[in-house]
């Protein structure tokens, strides 16, 4: 029955892919089924749009998106063979290629929206702070959501540019949901914050004194779509699609914020209200490989990594 | 009614030859345990009460400690949602499934292993290594293996339940009566015919006791999972809640969780009282 069924759609996609005169690399006529790990943020808007808009399955892909908790399960899912693709952020790749994981970047993720002041992450201070600007952050306790990662890195960043030093900042990690109750605790002197986090959190007082993805790259790729060697090895075409798809997507996404917001709340909770003040990044489809390599040097500046890994061999091409 | 009667019996059957202290004691037990749902009730309204204070008055923002009526009601609205009852359903799966396994190996390894003192000295030390191993420590093998399949929630609910099951287990066919095992043996029993009529019964309650631990610990580990890994079930919802800043609904779910650890441990604990009220009459009868 069940495989009866299957013939049935199978033999009707047939049909449909030989009228619109596609004749791509579908397999035997059928979808190939793909599961990509992601965060349930507004960051893999998307994806989310691409599914719905049909680009994955116009290129031969049934795409699953598995909501993974945090990032932990995205680069050892990838890895293990688990997910094909999985949506992570630069520096955990940029780590996991120094230290030898087969991982390849297929498409861009995110991207900053290089607008200081108006992008889709920064550094708040509580509701009364003395802090205005990033070099008073010297020996200050700042709230990040992972150490030695994107946020301390961009955020150190801020701070030297500004002119501070930024040796003696104290970063404590904590949860982006958390952070709006611990500035207001006056836990912390100051948190990175992404959206929608930074938008309520200046509804209830704090104030931004930096964009700190901003001041490291006018823009910055945040996160991206990654896969590894062996899928690629084994089904470039499969990867060709994907990327192409992908790509389809992000266009879609920037040509349509309204999309994005309304998409947004399909597959998470973040209050509607909220959605509509939210700032959006942006969604170019290429990686801006020049601000990947900022990061990768920042991070060598200040130790997260002894050396910078020959990025060329992240990228897919 | 029949439970008071149940729970007064068993004391009775178990040793007292004196019957005369038994409907002395039945009243003031009874007035206690209206008494004690009474004050149930009340702790629980007395603790909604304060709940809606707190945040009414200022104590604690409201933004992250919403009051209860509105938790309450986000987790109503919720309910009419089937994806709460899909997450539910998964959350159940993963700990039943889980647990049903841990029980099974920790049921056949322990009386198998329990029942040859050389195999059980022999494998003391690694049991005695693996066991204090947190669940939570196996969260990278179980990502890396299964990803945000059913299978992660699987491997840390049966790591941790199959160790307390197995202890009791051990425990348990280690309490069997000498005399009774030796009375046994020189009627001719066979090694089958102990672990059934011997073993078991001696074993049973410690069991029983193995489960309820399993159970609690098993319900632990599968929403720690989902909330971690990302593997199906309220854990996950709950992280989705979070990340989307929906404090409302975290505490929803966080009520949901708790009054479904509440459920499964009343259900384990009647079929505790239940199977052990068979047990401890068939002893009864069997020394009387």
């Amino acid at each position: 029955m069940r495989r009866k069924i299957f013939a049935l759609t199978g033999a009707a996609v047939l049909v449909m892919t030989s009228a619109c005169g596609g004749g791509d690399e579908t397999e035997e006529g059928g979808l190939t089924e793909v599961t990509v790990g992601a965060i349930p943020i507004v960051d893999v808007a998307p994806l989310h749009l691409g599914v719905e808009q049909g680009y994955f399955e116009e290129h031969g892909i049934d795409l699953t998106i598995e909501n993974t908790t945090g990032g932990a399960a995205a680069v050892p899912g990838v890895v293990s063979g688990n997910f094909e693709f999985a949506f992570g952020n630069v520096t955990s790749l940029i780590i996991g290629r120094q230290e030898n994981l087969p991982l390849k970047v297929v498409s861009n993720g995110v991207t900053s929206s290089g607008e200081d002041g108006n992008d889709f992450g920064g550094i708040v201070v509580p509701e009364g702070s003395d802090i205005t600007s990033p070099e008073q952050l010297e020996g200050a306790t700042i709230a990040v959501n992972n150490l030695e990662n994107i946020g301390d890195t961009t955020v150190r960043n801020s701070v030297e540019q500004a002119g501070g030093d930024s040796g003696d900042i104290e970063f404590i990690e904590l949860a982006f949901p958390d952070m709006p109750a611990a500035l207001e605790n006056g836990e912390v002197d100051a948190a990175w914050v992404v959206e929608p986090f930074l938008t309520s959190s200046m509804e209830n007082g704090a104030t931004e004194i930096a964009s700190n993805f901003v001041d490291a790259s006018p823009s910055l790729t945040i996160a991206t779509y990654f896969t590894s060697e062996q899928m690629i090895a084994e089904d470039p075409e499969l990867v060709e699609a994907f990327r192409t798809a992908m790509h389809e997507s992000l266009n879609y996404a920037n040509a349509n914020p309204d999309e994005v917001r309304r998409i947004v709340t399909t597959y998470t909770e973040i209050d509607q209200n909220l959605i509509d003040k939210i700032r959006l990044p942006n969604f170019p489809a290429e990686v801006d490989q020049q601000s990947v390599q900022t990061i990768a040097d920042l991070m060598v500046e200040y130790d997260t990594i002894d050396e910078a890994p020959n990025l060329d061999e992240l990228y897919y091409e | 009614m029949t439970e008071n009667v149940r729970t007064s019996a068993v004391p009775a059957a178990s040793g007292s030859p004196d019957p005369a202290p038994r409907p002395a004691a039945a009243p003031p037990r009874r007035g206690l345990r209206l008494g004690n749902t009474a004050l149930g009730v009340i702790g629980i309204v007395g603790f909604l009460a304060l709940w809606e204070i707190v945040p009414r008055v200022g104590l604690v923002s409201g933004r992250y400690l919403p009051p209860a009526s509105e938790v309450l009601a986000a987790l109503a609205e919720r309910m009419t949602m089937p994806t709460f009852w899909t997450a539910l359903v998964d959350t159940l799966a993963g700990w039943g499934l889980g647990l049903a396994i841990a029980f099974g190996a920790a049921v056949v390894l322990g009386f198998t292993i329990g029942s040859v003192p050389a195999l059980r000295r022999f494998t003391a030390s690694t049991v005695e290594f693996l066991r204090p191993i947190p669940s939570v420590a196996l969260i990278p093998l179980a990502v890396l293996l299964y990803a945000t399949d059913i299978r992660s929630t699987l491997l840390l609910v049966v790591y941790a339940a199959f160790w307390q099951i197995y202890i009791q287990v051990l425990y348990g066919v280690a309490d069997v009566d000498p005399v009774a095992e030796q009375t046994a043996r020189s009627f001719g029993l066979g090694r089958l015919s102990r672990v059934r009529h011997i073993i078991w019964p001696s074993a049973l309650p410690y069991l029983l006791t193995g489960l309820r631990l399993g159970a609690a610990v098993a319900l632990i580990l599968a929403i720690t999972a989902q909330l971690i890994i990302g593997s199906p079930g309220l854990g996950k919802e709950i992280a989705v809640a979070q990340t989307s800043g929906a404090v409302d609904s975290v505490y929803a779910l966080v009520i949901a969780t708790g009054a479904l650890g509440v459920t499964l441990n009343v259900g384990v604990r009647m079929l505790e009282r239940r199977l052990l009220h068979w047990h401890t009459s068939v002893r009864g009868e069997s020394s009387a």
